[in-house]
């Protein structure tokens, strides 16, 4: 919209100069004026510029420290999150490592770096996991690294989550869900 | 007179913020200097050197072999690792050491990067903790500022055996 603004300012300041080249009494007075307009667009779309990327990374810093709203997609945390909940999550946990088991988290997903994952803790570093159905016969158990989570959805039957790709480093751990917006229906 | 002190100091406190967060960004997206210590990465970078990191291949998946990169480190969320990236995603890794009869292969899985230091004798890398998510890597190296007898681009690795293209 601003890239009309200044095609038609520019044609008229084309025109102007025009009439100028053929008035050359009044060619100081026309001149001043379109330097002065130009300064003035040019002023007003480096401002615009300035504060676009002020207040865009003043957002960013509240998204990345304090929290925001997302959607969950998937049935892998079902009943607890359906798919396309919107949910709050808080990201100051991360920052000061106090995510706890139980706690549900967003992270990256280990296998898709441009994806995120909604999973909840299950093990923090040094438990003991189980890591077969209850149906098995011979329970094996492993220990979770120093360093890593152990994750696992709501929804056992349909989630893919560290009993298939093992447990992820907390590093990967991007914020805490804690609230949910109700939806009605 | 308070009034105005308090004003003063909502309008300072108002300012740090603005400005700490476009700082914030400016390392987050762009790059940054930083200092890395350890023995892990000689001779290429030594201890207490000065370095630039850029951002920006982090975000565009532009990261490829060869490039040195610091990561989160797996073991320990709180610190930092700086090591070249041998593998990416379903490249062929030689895991065991050239002495070994039998040579020992694994593939990158998807998503994760296999990371080596260049000083190979004294680096805890992904030949002891497997290969990391890319999501972990924060940014890659690219110049030395310090110290400026060595100031420059980057060196090669010196173990340019290690890419497993064989």
């Amino acid at each position: 919209m601003s890239f009309m603004k200044l095609k038609a300012i520019s044609t008229l300041l084309t025109m102007i100069n025009f009439i100028n080249n053929n008035n050359k009494k009044s060619g100081q007075w026309w001149q001043s004026l379109h330097r002065t307009m130009l300064r003035g667009v040019l002023g007003k779309t480096f401002r615009l510029i300035g504060y676009t990327i002020q207040y865009g990374c003043i957002a960013h810093c509240a998204f990345e420290y304090v929290g925001g709203v997302l959607m969950c997609s998937g049935p892998s945390m079902e009943p607890t999150i359906q798919n396309s909940d919107i949910v709050f999550a808080e990201n100051l946990s991360r920052h000061f490592y106090g995510i706890q088991r139980g706690d549900i988290v967003i992270a990256k997903s280990p296998s898709d770096p441009k994806s995120n994952i909604c999973k909840r803790v299950i093990g923090l570093e040094g438990d003991k996991i189980l890591t077969n159905s209850p149906s098995d016969f011979f329970k094996s158990h492993s220990y979770v690294p120093t360093g890593h989570v152990w994750l696992e959805g709501d929804n056992l039957q349909n989630s893919t989550d560290s009993r298939y790709y093992g447990p992820i480093p907390y590093g990967l751990i991007r914020g805490r869900i804690f609230f949910k917006v109700l939806f009605s229906g």
